[in-house]
């Protein structure tokens, strides 16, 4: 009977082992998600005994900070409405969106030392405080954005393509998070959807901005495409599908068809690379997945394999068919070509400190992808500073510094074109990306790129 | 037959010494309380002092009785009725009050059990005169019992009530280690073959199909889902221990299956259960919400848990009785949660030890017997608070609050250390 009752304690031994295991599973794989379901009613709770933690920009400016008195805390933000889509808000009611729900825990000071400090300040009565969220962005550009928006629908990302610090994520038009409560029933009716960050989460058909991402793709996978001569006689007939050009803009090579944003020469050199060349071109630049920033950013979007075809094929290589991308991987893309082909992975979060003002956490840049070579990033730039300084982008030039940029006027099914710009300066040693869409606006050329321009040289002026 | 005086006054010391520990532990949390709550708090440093005391008398009453009783089992019951005797006063001082008077209560009946029940083994005499008044107990309450939290398992005396189906359980293990120690040969044998397979005759297997058929009334008729799966699991553990023929647990399965599955098509509480369990979110305003809430508890708590009083486990209904594991989930996170687990790890560990070294087979079924019924009911309530298994609503020995399940669970441990002690003596 020894052997038996043995093997009962092992039995009973081991339920006990894989119940730990079970509750390991449940606190830290599973913990995270339960803990900022919005049926959690805790969070909500914690507001009303902790001193919320300010979110500060890059320029010290405090953007969100918490008034408390009487057992709640009030939420106050600055620049709300400019900087809604990034900040988002805390609300019993709406929820909880933005950096303020990614954050939640450490701005409730429910980590690291802060969590000691604070059941320590609850048993001695004192007030509980969070911690500190600094950003990368610059309110100041970010406000300088809106007012270039001038509330328009569109959206404005501005990036530093040596680190991927995001300077200005602007969405229009935008919401004010402080007065929730009155507006929320007005905020989703609008048409306009004012909720949504456009910059972020919104999908657009990129029209001519996207013959960057074809260009870097027909160079690395096409020998010769860089010295080859082209001829555009204003359209190109794709097996019965007539795709027509804005004029015929005759002999010319690839440089120049960045430059004169020629359709036929990128529709041509989309098919060369075929279907499977081109969705390759697009997983190089991380355009099938969500840009690894600290908010939702949006996937693009673009035709299966099987339709990528022929005339749809053609049409996604001069960004119209079914391609749908967000403002922010347009300036991904720019930012990429400016630094020699690698990606920096996006990121709005400098530095995360206590309530101690001790750092816990601090961004160091990390590559998410290389795009594409340094030889290839060289050609597209030297396309697109023509694209500037005499092709369809001139309206982006800035003086004393070289810009480079391509325009976009991007078909769609509400009418009159979108309006895009992407590109960087200075661009012989480049430091900054822009992407600007404003929605319904007309061409890229006459109203996103100098928009983009005075942003760049806002942004220049400020030191960045 | 005494063992060397050296041997026993060192296993009280060793026992005083860990005593010393949880005490501190206990006094640590009331402590902290204390801070919390102000001036008015100060019954909880009453209580926590007084149960210290009491538990550390008990050792120094041992110490001078001469009893051998191995020295882990008290303190780690110690820890464990600490833990929820903090955490109860935390989520009311209330429960806290009631529940150290009931664990007063029960450390006299455990003080009672091994001084009186000392020599046990008179209690498998009189196995069909209790097996009959247990069976009693628990048929009571399906007729003038009171109906509390869904299960029809109390019997309401004015003041207070009482659970019979928790001191039952005690009568259950000395039932079956007295009936199997008897009929083990008989039973691990068989009598007849049946096709290649001996097995043995009715009249050893009756008793046996009528445990089978008690745990699925307690099961449908009292809607006590929990206690019935317990009474059969131990059962199984018991039969398996006395015979060593996995083909009887197989089989006592399978039945059990297959009584569950008819359950679940004829009974919509049993449905419910198991619907919650595979996926709780769609009934998140109505019969999930509780195991919901617990979910969202433990996530909140994370590794280290919110701290003592910081969170929110008020949020989860019943969250002092069949729900404790979850506020210490929140509260003290992973870890302090893994330890209650490791705790009553310990206390099976210690409890297997005793049966391999007891006297004789009674002894050694019943001691496994009891190892069995409290790891497996803490198993199955964890693991329903925790959503391994489906929820079903039984006490987590010695921390839920409860009377009658605190004071049964003491007599119990009173037993085991019993054999234990006689188990001492005879080596």
């Amino acid at each position: 009977m020894k052997k038996s009752i043995l093997r009962l304690g092992y039995f009973l031994i081991a339920l006990f082992i894989l119940q730990a295991g079970f509750l390991s599973y449940l606190q830290l794989y599973r913990g995270p998600a339960a803990a900022a379901n919005p049926y959690n009613r805790r969070l909500n709770e914690f507001e009303t005994r902790v001193k919320r933690g300010d979110i500060i920009d890059a320029g010290g400016v405090v953007l969100a900070r918490t008034d408390y008195a009487a057992g709640y805390g009030r939420r106050q933000y600055q620049r709300a409405a400019e900087t809604a889509p990034v900040i988002g808000y805390i609300s019993s009611r709406f929820g909880r969106t933005g950096l303020e729900s990614r954050y939640d825990r450490h701005l409730l000071g429910l980590e690291g030392a802060d969590q000691f400090r604070n059941t320590l300040n609850h048993v001695f009565d004192r007030q509980q405080v969070g911690g500190e969220v600094i950003l990368t962005l610059d309110s100041a550009l970010q406000g300088k954005a809106m007012a270039l928006l001038n509330g328009r629908r569109g959206a404005a990302v501005l990036l530093d393509v040596r680190t991927g610090a995001v300077r200005a994520l602007a969405s229009s038009p935008s919401f004010d998070p402080n007065r929730l409560d009155a507006n929320w029933e007005q905020y989703v009716k609008d048409p306009a959807s004012p909720l949504l960050n456009r910059a972020a989460d919104g999908a657009y058909p990129p029209g001519s901005a996207f013959k960057l991402v074809t260009a870097a793709g027909a160079l690395a996978r096409l020998p010769g495409a860089a010295g080859k001569k082209f001829n555009c006689p204003g359209y190109l007939m794709v097996s019965g599908f007539k795709l027509t050009d804005l004029r015929a803009h005759g002999d010319l090579d690839l440089q120049k068809a960045v430059a004169l944003s020629c359709n036929v020469t990128f529709a041509s050199l989309g098919l060369e690379m075929g279907t499977e060349g081109f969705l390759g071109t697009i997983r190089s630049f991380g355009l099938d997945q969500a840009p690894p920033l600290e908010l939702p950013a949006r996937a693009g979007t673009f035709a299966g394999s099987s339709r990528l075809q022929d005339a749809e094929l053609a049409s996604s290589a001069i960004g119209q068919g079914e391609v749908l991308v967000s403002p922010l991987q347009m300036a991904m893309i720019a930012a990429g070509i400016a630094n020699r082909g690698v990606l920096m992975s996006p990121y709005l979060v400098e530095e995360l400190k206590d309530s101690h003002g001790q750092a816990v956490q601090k961004k160091s840049p990390a590559p998410w992808r290389t795009a594409t070579t340094p030889e290839i990033a060289a050609v597209i730039t030297r396309g697109m500073m023509d694209a500037v300084s005499y092709g369809t982008a001139a309206g982006a030039a800035l003086p004393g510094v070289a810009v480079a940029g391509k325009t976009g006027s991007a078909e769609n099914p509400g009418g009159v074109t979108h309006a895009w710009f992407a590109g960087f300066a200075p661009a012989e040693n480049p430091r900054l990306a822009v992407a600007v869409v404003v929605e319904n606006a007309g061409s890229g050329g006459a109203v996103a790129a100098p928009l983009a321009g005075k942003l760049l040289a806002a942004a220049l002026a400020q030191g960045y | 037959m005494r063992g060397d005086a050296g041997g026993e006054s060192r296993h009280r010391r060793q026992e005083q010494v860990l005593l010393l520990i949880s005490g501190a532990y206990l006094m640590t949390g009331m402590i902290v309380l204390y801070l919390e709550t102000g001036r008015s708090g100060w019954p909880m440093l009453v209580a926590g002092l007084m149960t210290a005391t009491a538990f550390f008398m008990i050792s120094a009453f041992w110490a001078k009785s001469g009893y051998r009783a191995d020295p882990c089992l008290l303190p780690v019951v110690a820890a464990l009725t600490a833990t929820g005797l903090v955490f109860l006063y935390r989520l009311d001082p209330v429960y806290g009050t009631r529940q150290f008077v009931w664990l007063l209560i029960g450390l006299g009946a455990m003080a009672l059990t091994t001084r009186f029940l000392v020599d046990f083994r008179f209690l498998s005499d009189y196995k069909y005169i209790y097996a009959l008044a247990g069976l009693l107990a628990l048929v009571l309450p399906i007729f003038f019992g009171r109906e509390q939290g869904g299960a029809k398992s109390w019997l309401s005396f004015g003041l207070f009530s009482v659970q019979p189906s928790e001191f039952v359980k005690i009568l259950v293990v000395l039932f079956l280690a007295a009936y199997l120690s008897e009929n083990r040969a008989v039973l691990s044998a068989g009598t007849r073959l049946t096709g290649r397979i001996s097995l043995p005759g009715a009249q050893e297997w009756g008793p046996l199909v009528c445990m089978w058929g008690v745990s699925l009334a307690l099961l449908i008729f009292q809607r006590d889902l929990g206690t019935g799966l317990i009474y059969f699991s131990t059962f199984l553990a018991m039969v398996y221990t006395a015979t060593s023929r996995l083909l009887y647990t197989a089989f006592g399965m399978a039945m059990f299956l297959a009584g569950s599955a008819a359950s679940y098509f004829f009974f919509d509480h049993v449905r419910a259960r198991l619907e919650i369990w595979l996926n709780p979110w769609p009934y998140i305003d109505t019969a999930g919400y509780q195991v919901i809430q617990s979910l969202f508890a433990f996530g909140s708590g994370g590794v280290l848990g919110t701290g003592l009083d910081q969170g929110y486990p008020k949020f989860i209904p019943a969250v002092h009785t069949d729900f404790i594991f979850a506020a210490i989930g929140e509260e003290m996170g992973l870890l302090g949660g893994t330890c209650v687990i490791l705790l009553f790890m310990v206390l099976v560990y210690r409890g297997i030890r005793i049966s391999l070294q007891a006297r004789d087979e009674f002894a050694a079924l019943a001691a496994a017997g009891f190892s069995a019924l409290l790891g497996l009911q803490s198993f199955v309530i964890i693991g329903g608070v925790i959503g391994l298994l489906p929820l079903t609503g039984v006490t987590l020995p010695f921390m839920s609050y409860g009377g009658s399940s605190l004071v049964a669970n003491f007599i119990l441990l009173g037993l085991l250390l019993n054999i234990s002690h006689e188990a001492a003596g005879f080596l």
